[in-house]
């Protein structure tokens, strides 16, 4: 396995992405650092600005990569700082047997040529290692009377900023008022239309975060059956009033802030001292990914703590550009890591981020937890009762099957009670789970429906997500 | 929530969904939460406890006909370790259908182990997975209740106890031991089940067929269906019986299939006689004779000539017309004896080139060794490597690296992935992944090697069977069953 600079040089973009790279050659950034000399692999994992570490990985046979970061640079800085670690310091890499499955996955679908990579087709000219090398010597310095006016114009842009999303919870006050005037049943039919409208009024004014929520309510009402739609429209729109009563009350509230208008940055939550820090052993229980109306994926990874004598659950939040193409997680469905979340302040707090990867943890069940023995979704309650505007809870239901109904819809129901609790699952299940006896499924209930993200079963564990 | 809550809260949706001010119809306790606020304030305050009391007062009910389905049946064999999941999943995401992803599970299975079942799961329909999976496939045909057929003995008591994919199962392990008893199942049981259940019955007798089965295949040329007819026909002409004894007429099918057939005579010294296809004048011909040689039986064709079976095989003129020469085996693999069938794959193993490939028409008929034979033979010269792909019901896990060594695969494997043909390369790779069922695990971990040694990518998708054939034996050395 060899890597010269010279290859990173010539196989770089341009020499700001060479420079990028530079700043990601430090250990420090890359809490997984493997390679497999037989196959002639290296990956890593590297933290970048998103909720999780990016995962990348280089073929030094043909020079074929893979990154999940949304860049549009190809190789990004994060595969050209994986390459240059590569060359510099091949030590830092752990050597190992396996790959990882994300890798095997990766590995499945390239198209390979099997040819040796052709060095004469990228050319090094215009960039160079050397310069990216050389420290950043032109920061500029910031005199006093410059920070004292760029605090000033924050402290503006922020009142004006307050000031435009009241007038948009106004305006969504009276398009709800509207919609229940000219009746829910106009409303289902037309609310496609209808919700575009409102959610370009609601970016007008600055509450983006709301008005993405209501560009994805049609896509919900549409999920659901004829007769389930008018209950989910209520569902949804008292959920908006009460978001909107509670911003009211509290406009400076970090969660009620990133639900109506925007979300802190990765820096800001981890400066935030009184944000909830667990340091754990975590489980990856499932992905959810969703292509939204205003061209983003949403990508969210749920985690459970195994040491948590209760459910305790995160989840990892990502967006990027529907056009950036498919992206594979960080994490892989089972995946079970030790590592310090941090969590976004919030009553319930749910979502987090990575800040430190501590290893892997030991693979095995999920820990017996307490359940409410009477009913499934006391968590849900639970939920609800803090943060009553938000919809999909995870939970951990206790052992249960599958059952179908005449139509063929699955509905989860509690094994010692099979004339009593059930629950209606999501979409299709995979029929082989009729089949199984689940120990313990997690899932996510939004008050109608499952969507389940894995179980412990008589044949182990179960992807389910 | 209380029952006049609930009423009033069907009364507001009521309301909401046709329009207009629905306050009035509001559970009194929720009007007092709303009452101080202008209408449309109202109205929202409802709305937000309506949209709580859905949410968490109130449930979907559950349909009283909910149905599960019984437990999915444990097999016979334990589940492939939970490390090597990511190797078989490699490996069966790169077999591109049902076929060879069967493949991988008769390879797992050969290695004493089954597939986890959210893996791959057998079709209700297949015939084709390891017998293991029996219960499975049973299972997904839908079979209901508790039966536990595997643990019986198959009698005419349990018969019913048995669900069909593991009678079959149960049929075939008889007919190898106590060919008579499962006769007397078949002939007893199967008189009364349907056309399609009665052929299915009748074709496992070609397991173990012998002479004593002769008397109950007579029986059944008065059987109402045509097809289970037409199938104890040719079962009976696979033990010397000739099913069309016929007067030799102008409306005999044999006579007329032997009239497309030139006797001739070669050889100088010793005179001996051979048998080719004469030239066809059109199409209709063509068509005609394509018919004789499905619907006439081999050995009154043979009888015709007053030879016997493997006495017409080596006097019959390969190559003379492509054709003929595959109807020909089709007819002796359908209603050949055994020397016959033997006798034919001998001879086109032995003539090498395109030949042996018309064996592969014979597999199912065919023993162990000779199945091991016509690959050995394909792997050596090399030059129809495709057809592993085309080859069924050949033991997993066999080929070892001497076999593979010795003839010209290695050296064409080679080349294709060193050089730069890229359809070659993907040829290469097909085989590759053939050879990583056929192969022992010894020899799955050296081919590795020399192919990623002459440049194929070392985590090529292709070699993904080949590592789970390779780390299979691997894990077994290390006892983790």
């Amino acid at each position: 396995m060899q890597l010269d600079l010279k290859t990173i040089e010539a196989l770089a973009p341009d020499q700001a992405s060479l420079s990028a790279a530079s700043k990601l050659t430090k250990r420090s950034n890359w809490p997984r650092l493997e390679m497999n000399e037989q196959l002639g692999l290296i990956w890593g994992e590297c933290q970048g600005s998103g909720s999780n570490p990016y995962r990348v990985a280089f073929d030094t046979g043909d020079h074929g990569y893979k990154c999940t970061c949304p860049s549009r640079k190809f190789p990004c800085k994060h595969i050209l700082g994986l390459m240059w670690i590569g060359a510099t310091a091949p030590a830092s890499f752990d050597r190992v047997d396996q790959t990882p499955e994300w890798v095997n996955d990766w590995l499945g679908r390239r198209r390979k040529t099997g040819q040796q990579p052709a060095q004469s087709a990228a050319s090094a000219e215009g960039k160079s290692i050397d310069e990216a090398s050389r420290p950043d010597e032109s920061a500029p310095v910031e005199d006093a009377a410059a920070a004292e006016r760029r605090e000033a114009a924050q402290r503006k842009r922020a009142e004006d900023t307050r000031s435009a999303v009241s007038a948009a919870l106004d305006e969504l006050d009276q398009w709800i008022a509207d919609q229940l005037r000219l009746g829910l049943a106009g409303f289902v039919d037309a609310c496609s239309e209808r919700c575009r409208r409102i959610a370009a009024r609601l970016v007008d004014l600055k509450a983006t975060a709301l008005a993405g929520r209501i560009d994805e309510l049609p896509a919900r009402l549409m999920a659901l059956r004829g007769e389930e739609k008018p209950d989910a429209a209520i569902r949804e729109l008292g959920k908006l009033v009460l978001l909107a009563k509670a911003w009211r009350a509290t406009p400076d509230d970090p969660e009620l802030k990133r639900l109506v208008s925007t979300s802190e940055t990765r820096e800001q939550v981890l400066a935030n001292p009184d944000a909830v820090q667990v340091a754990s052993d975590w489980e990856v229980l499932g992905e959810k990914i969703e292509t939204r109306r205003d061209g983003l994926v949403s990508h969210a990874t749920w985690l459970l703590d195994l040491q948590s004598p209760a459910p305790r659950f995160a989840v990892l939040l990502d967006f990027f550009p529907a056009s950036a193409g498919r992206r594979s997680g960080a994490f892989a469905p089972g995946d079970r890591f030790k590592a310090r979340l941090v969590f976004y302040p919030s009553r319930t707090p749910l979502r987090a981020l990575v800040a430190e990867r501590l290893g892997d943890a030991a693979p095995g069940a999920w820990p017996a937890f307490a359940s409410d023995a009477g009913d499934p979704l006391a968590a849900y309650a639970a939920f609800q009762d803090g943060a009553p505007w938000l919809s999909d809870c995870p939970v951990i239901l206790p052992a249960g099957a599958i059952a179908l109904d005449e139509k063929d819809g699955a509905w989860w129901q509690a094994a010692n009670d099979p004339h009593g609790i059930a629950l209606p699952v999501e979409g299709s299940v995979n029929r082989t789970l009729l089949g199984l006896d689940l120990a313990a499924t997690a899932a996510l209930w939004n008050g109608a429906r499952l969507e389940l993200l894995a179980s412990q079963s008589n044949m182990g564990r179960l992807d389910l997500s | 929530m209380n029952e006049p809550e609930q009423a009033g809260l069907a009364r507001l949706r009521d309301g909401w969904i046709s329009g207009g001010a629905a306050f009035e119809l509001a559970p009194a306790e929720w009007k007092e939460v709303a009452a101080a606020a202008n209408p449309d304030e109202q109205e929202r305050r409802l709305l937000a406890i309506a949209a709580q009391a859905l949410d968490v007062a109130l449930r979907p009910a559950a349909p009283k006909t909910l149905k599960r389905r019984p437990p999915l049946p444990a097999l016979a064999m334990p589940m492939i370790p939970e490390r090597l999941r990511p190797l078989l999943r490699a490996a069966l995401k790169y077999a591109a259908d049902a076929r060879l992803k069967a493949r991988v599970a008769t390879l797992v299975a050969s290695r004493g182990f089954v597939l986890h079942p959210m893996d791959w799961m057998p079709a209700a329909s297949d015939q084709e997975s390891p017998e293991v999976y029996a219960p499975w496939v049973d299972w997904q045909a839908g079979a209901d209740g508790e039966k536990q057929s595997r643990r019986e003995q198959l009698t005419a008591e349990t018969w019913d106890d048995f669900y069909p994919a593991a009678r079959r199962t149960a049929l075939v392990d008889l007919r190898r031991t106590t060919p008579a008893l499962a006769r007397t199942l078949i002939e007893t049981k199967g008189a009364s089940e349907s056309a399609e259940v009665r052929l299915a019955l009748v074709e496992l007798m070609r397991f173990g067929l012998g002479a004593d089965d002769v008397p109950f295949l007579k029986s059944l040329s008065a059987d109402r269906s045509g097809k289970v007819r037409e199938l104890a026909g040719r079962l009976l002409a696979r033990l010397g019986e000739h099913g069309n004894q016929a007067d030799g007429g102008s409306e005999d099918p044999t006579a007329e299939l032997a009239a497309f057939i030139e006797e001739g005579k070669s050889g100088f010294i010793r005179r001996r006689t051979t048998y080719a296809p004469m030239k066809l004048k059109s199409p209709a011909q063509q068509a005609r004779r394509a018919d004789l040689f499905a619907s006439c039986y081999f050995g009154d064709l043979v009888a015709r000539f007053g030879k016997t079976e493997p006495d017409f095989i080596g006097a019959w003129q390969f190559g003379v017309d492509d054709n003929a020469d595959r109807f020909l085996v089709l007819m002796v693999s359908v209603s050949g004896s055994d020397a016959a069938v033997a006798c034919l794959a001998d001879r086109l193993v032995a003539e090498g080139g395109k030949l042996p490939l018309l064996a592969l028409q014979l597999m199912l008929r065919l023993d162990s060794g000779r199945k091991r034979l016509l690959i050995s033979q394909i792997l050596n010269d090399a030059q129809n490597l495709h057809a592993l792909n085309l080859v069924e019901g050949v033991e997993a896990g066999w080929l070892d690296w001497g076999d593979l060594a010795k003839g010209k695969t290695l050296s064409a494997l080679r080349s294709a992935v060193s050089g730069d043909n890229s359809v070659m390369k993907r040829s290469a790779e097909q085989y590759l992944e053939a050879i990583g069922f056929l192969a022992t695990a010894a020899t799955a971990e050296k081919l590795i090697g020399e192919v990623v040694t002459a440049g194929l990518p070392p985590a090529s998708p292709s070699l993904g069977l080949l590592r789970l054939n390779a780390a299979l034996a691997e894990n077994r050395s290390q006892s983790e069953r």
